[in-house]
């Protein structure tokens, strides 16, 4: 199949070959989706991520992207390498790790710089990178002396800065106040609009039917437990309190307390 | 042990605030004055020249010169004198006014007696020339000091470090300053909070075995973390394109200020040294 970006068969994956992280994992990723990643923490989420970004490789099984083997040797080959990082950005989790240069601009451009991209064209990006995500202000300031939303904002500005064809998003939102949300959803949506593919790994089930081609449920045992669309996922609530991804809630409407499974996503008609 | 104002806490919080304040700060730099205008890398081989120049000028009118040069720049680059004076006097003592005392008596420096002293049967006595080998001594260091400092609180932090590549400096080098630099800042605050959870969960007082076995474990826990953030960082790295050659954006920009500024540095440098020829 042209489209298919990522085959991922019977993937097995353990941290100093005792602790497993992944478990017997099959997934298919084509051109344009938009995946999402669902599970409790410590389900194995962040280290399929960094496997797709070629970061870390299966003790079992296979992974291929773009129609290759990733394998450890095969990033020793440069051009192989730099292709393979020009067409993939990975945002990472805490953004304190993925902004390690002293100023916010430097961090902007290592990614280009070391691809290898020219200078103007750098320009040309960082210009348009700062007017997406509005962060013209922050250009000169040291990642230290930003709040975490500006963090978490300039963490993506600098994988933007690649231009790549496929976005890896571990948990994008997480902490972020709610306008920041909004606007890195945004983000993600206008970006698979444009024809980028979207892996994202949440456990905030607000944001998964607006980002959400696919969703894959993850399970405690870091097993994929479940896979389909949105809705039908978000619908099963009984996969979903399995996996704590939902928690029985009493919360009061007027004088009435009103107790169910809790997922944030249904607005309650009755007063 | 943790008793309020004890010796632990102010340690910490006394180094954790001064390497914030110090280090960290950048009000100064951020300042729309004079030298934050200037290219750093002119503005650092400007103050090169003129620390050069104090280094060879055993003319103490002329380092007098040079030192109320540098607090007129200071002055125009919206600096507060009394904070540029504490922070440039502070070393004064530690690192000349120490070694220059015992010069100006006549058992290190013979000459023309000053001041004599009779202390029990022992005569001390000050002599012209060591006062004169002192002064200039103490000069040096003041005039020295303050251009550096100046140099360092009027230019950010990151900038001096890329100055560093005028030196021929490898990239990678310069580079792994820029991420200490990054990630110190991270550990302070690790290590501020760190202690504040301990002080809410044990309150103020401990026994000094408790105290010390905190302090050792809290020492190998950042130890810990400092090598996993070293580990994701480099992935971090790797995500992004680096294959062990690192690059760094070269974005320094000259303007016409700066070359009028080197200019009349060179000028000033070039009188000064002609003027040390035909005195020699």
């Amino acid at each position: 199949m042209d489209d298919t970006i990522y085959e991922l068969k019977d993937v097995c994956f353990s941290y100093l070959g005792r602790f497993p992280a992944l478990r017997d994992i099959n997934m298919n990723i084509a051109k344009g989706q938009k995946i999402t990643i669902i599970g409790a923490n410590g389900s194995g989420k962040s280290t399929l991520l960094q496997m797709l970004d070629g970061l870390i490789f299966p003790d079992k099984g296979c992974i291929k992207a773009f129609g290759k083997e990733l394998k450890e040797e095969i990033f020793r080959d440069d051009g192989f390498s730099r292709d393979f990082r020009q067409r993939l950005g990975f945002v990472f989790q805490n953004p304190d790790i993925q902004l390690f240069c002293p100023s916010v601009k430097e961090d902007l451009v290592f990614g280009p710089l070391q691809l290898g991209v020219e200078k103007k064209e750098i320009a040309k990006r960082l210009e348009e990178v700062l007017s997406i995500l509005l962060i013209e202000h922050l250009l000169d300031r040291s990642p230290h002396q930003l709040s975490v939303g500006e963090k978490r904002k300039v963490a993506i500005a600098s994988i933007l800065m690649i231009n790549p064809d496929v976005l890896i998003f571990d948990e994008p939102t997480a902490g972020l106040d709610p306008l920041t949300t909004r606007h890195i959803i945004d983000l993600l949506i206008q970006k698979n609009e444009a024809g980028k593919t979207i892996i994202t790994s949440t456990h905030d089930l607000h944001i998964v039917e607006e980002i959400s081609d696919i969703v894959y449920v993850f399970s405690q045992e870091k097993k994929i437990v479940g896979f389909g669309p949105p809705d039908k996922i978000l619908n099963d609530a009984a996969l979903l309190k399995t996996n704590n991804l939902v928690h029985i809630h009493s919360h009061r409407h007027k004088d009435k307390i009103h107790i169910h499974p809790h997922l944030h996503l249904d607005h309650h008609t009755e007063g | 042990m943790l008793k309020n104002h004890n010796f632990i806490e102010r340690s910490i919080m006394g180094a954790l605030s001064f390497f914030k304040e110090s280090i960290f700060a950048e009000e100064c730099a951020s300042q729309k004055g004079f030298l934050q205008s200037l290219d750093p890398r002119i503005k650092a081989i400007t103050f090169i020249l003129f620390i050069l120049q104090i280094l060879f000028t055993k003319d103490i009118i002329v380092l007098l010169c040079i030192y109320a040069a540098c607090l007129l720049l200071a002055k125009l680059s919206k600096i507060d004198l009394g904070f540029f004076l504490k922070r440039t006097w502070v070393f004064i003592p530690l690192f000349s006014l120490f070694i220059a005392v015992p010069a100006i008596f006549s058992i290190f420096t013979p000459g023309a007696a000053l001041i004599t002293w009779r202390v029990g049967g022992i005569t001390i006595i000050i002599t012209r020339q060591g006062l004169e080998a002192a002064t200039l001594f103490v000069m040096r260091v003041i005039t020295s000091v303050s251009f550096a400092v100046l140099l360092s609180i009027t230019t950010k932090h990151f900038a001096l470090l890329k100055v560093l590549r005028l030196f021929k400096i490898p990239q990678i080098f310069v580079m792994t300053l820029g991420m200490c630099y990054r990630y110190v800042y991270l550990f302070i605050e690790v290590i501020e909070n760190t202690y504040l959870a301990i002080k809410s969960r044990v309150g103020i007082r401990m026994s000094p075995q408790r105290g010390r076995h905190i302090v050792a474990s809290n020492i190998a826990g950042l130890w810990q973390r400092s090598y996993q953030l070293n580990k994701d960082v480099y992935k971090a790295m790797l995500s992004r394109g680096y294959s062990g050659e690192p690059l760094i954006l070269d974005d320094f920009k000259t303007t016409l200020i700066d070359w009028l500024w080197l200019f009349a540095v060179l000028v000033v440098n070039a009188t000064l040294l002609y003027l040390r020829y035909r005195t020699a």
